[in-house]
């Protein structure tokens, strides 16, 4: 009955609900806060919904916050990553600087212990399947560099130039077949000729056997074939056995790493030096 | 049937605008949900529904945002029986009027509320104009938004 005179009189339900609000607010103002019955039951309706509204905000806006920090994770790890990447290529910069330092101090070391002038140059390349019968290094004639002028590593030497353009030269190791050294063994001083035996390292030949040479003797150039200076280190002998007639052979094991050099000093011998004639 | 539509568009709207509220405040405060609710009923039921629609929705929100208790109520009641009123009138079915009504509804609003204030001895600060134009609008969008997707409900 009451829906069929609100269906028919709006009015009629207007004034009705206006009146109604009217009471609530009314009530409201003068109970100074505290709720009617009516509005405790207005209230005790619309808790659910605010419970539940609280929940669901709760959990959309748990989840979205899950998302958006994981969102922000994923962007932090891939610029951590880019970080890193950049960081790693530093640190290994840094190393490569740290090894570089150290072995230009040696080379520096080696300059300063070394009578005749001297000029460090870097090996930029090297021939041969083997890879270490002889180096291209950056130097060349406009650096003062000649033939024949004998080349050197902290750790013993190396071997000579043999040719030379305007800024690079070639340096034949003494590992090269064709390379012969005059040597001295340190501790007996019997002499001999040092030859390359490529991959096998060097060979001593034409030492008397009549001295007795030991595995771990040092050999070092003996300057006789005025190239290389006297004294320097060039292996530690590893065999020893017999030779043709009188002599033995004694197989020796290079000091220098031929494969790792990366710098080398090259020893400046004054002009006129013998050794140029002797090309 | 039609009470229970009535309900969960009530329902629907309360969540809605406390999702808003706590989540994208910046958006809410040019969303009123519970508005949008009463103009859809007024546009598309009879005067009855949409008053008791819009005195039941008005409560609720003033049950969720702790105002006055009848206060929504009131104005939302008086909304909803205006815009059902016009709505028998006009043709109001296309998308142009019903944002119009959405906009005329949302600036009408502060000022049934001012004067009630001033019946009632309270004060009220009646927003600028220009805010009230941007809550036009963005009830005026969202309302839309609202019938669009309304209309595809079973």
């Amino acid at each position: 009955m009451a829906l069929l005179i609100a269906e028919r009189k709006p009015s009629l339900l207007l004034l009705a609900l206006l009146a109604g609000n009217l009471v609530l607010m009314s009530s409201r103002l003068r109970g100074g806060g505290r709720g009617s019955l009516l509005q405790d039951s207005v209230l005790a309706i619309g808790a659910p919904f605010l419970g539940a509204a609280s929940w669901v905000a709760g959990g959309v806006g748990g989840t979205w916050s899950s998302y958006v920090d994981l969102r922000g994770a994923a962007q932090e790890n891939a610029r951590l990553h880019q970080r890193l990447t950049v960081l790693a290529e530093q640190a290994n910069a840094g190393e490569e600087t740290r090894q570089e330092l150290a072995r230009l101090r040696d080379l520096l070391g080696l300059k300063a212990g070394t009578p005749f002038e001297t000029v460090a140059a870097r090996v930029i390349g090297k021939e041969s399947a083997e890879g270490a019968r002889v180096f291209l290094i950056d130097r060349g004639r406009a650096d003062k560099i000649r033939p024949n002028q004998p080349v050197v590593t902290p750790r013993g030497v190396v071997g000579r130039v043999i040719d030379v353009s305007a800024s690079a030269s070639k340096v034949q190791t003494i590992l090269d077949p064709n390379s012969a050294v005059a040597a001295i063994v340190q501790r007996t001083r019997v002499q001999g000729i040092v030859v390359g035996a490529g991959e096998n390292g060097l060979r001593m030949e034409y030492v008397s056997d009549l001295v007795p040479i030991e595995v771990g003797d040092v050999v070092v150039t003996s300057g006789l074939d005025q190239i290389h200076p006297k004294g320097g280190i060039l292996g530690i002998v590893v065999a020893v056995g017999q030779g043709d007639g009188l002599t033995q052979v004694i197989e020796i094991r290079p000091e220098v790493d031929f494969r790792r050099v990366e710098e080398i000093l090259v020893v400046l011998k004054p002009e006129g030096d013998p050794g140029e004639a002797a090309q | 049937m039609k009470s229970l539509r009535a309900l969960l568009a009530i329902g629907a709207a309360a969540l809605a605008q406390v999702l808003l509220v706590g989540h994208l405040p910046a958006l809410a405060r040019y969303c009123d949900l519970f508005l949008i609710v009463v103009v859809y009923f007024g546009l598309t039921r009879p005067p009855a529904t949409a008053m008791t629609t819009g005195a039941g929705a008005g409560l609720v929100e003033d049950a969720l945002i702790g105002s006055i208790l009848g206060l929504n109520g009131f104005k939302k009641t008086l909304l909803g029986y205006l815009v059902a009123s016009f709505g028998a009138l006009f043709m109001l079915n296309q998308t142009v009027p019903r944002f119009g009504i959405l906009f005329l509804a949302t600036v009408l609003d502060p000022f049934v509320e001012l004067g009630l204030s001033l019946a009632l001895g309270r004060a009220f600060d009646i927003p600028g104009a220009l805010d009230l134009v941007w809550r036009g609008l963005g009830n005026g969008v969202f309302g839309l938004l609202f019938f669009w997707v309304a209309a595809r409900l079973p």
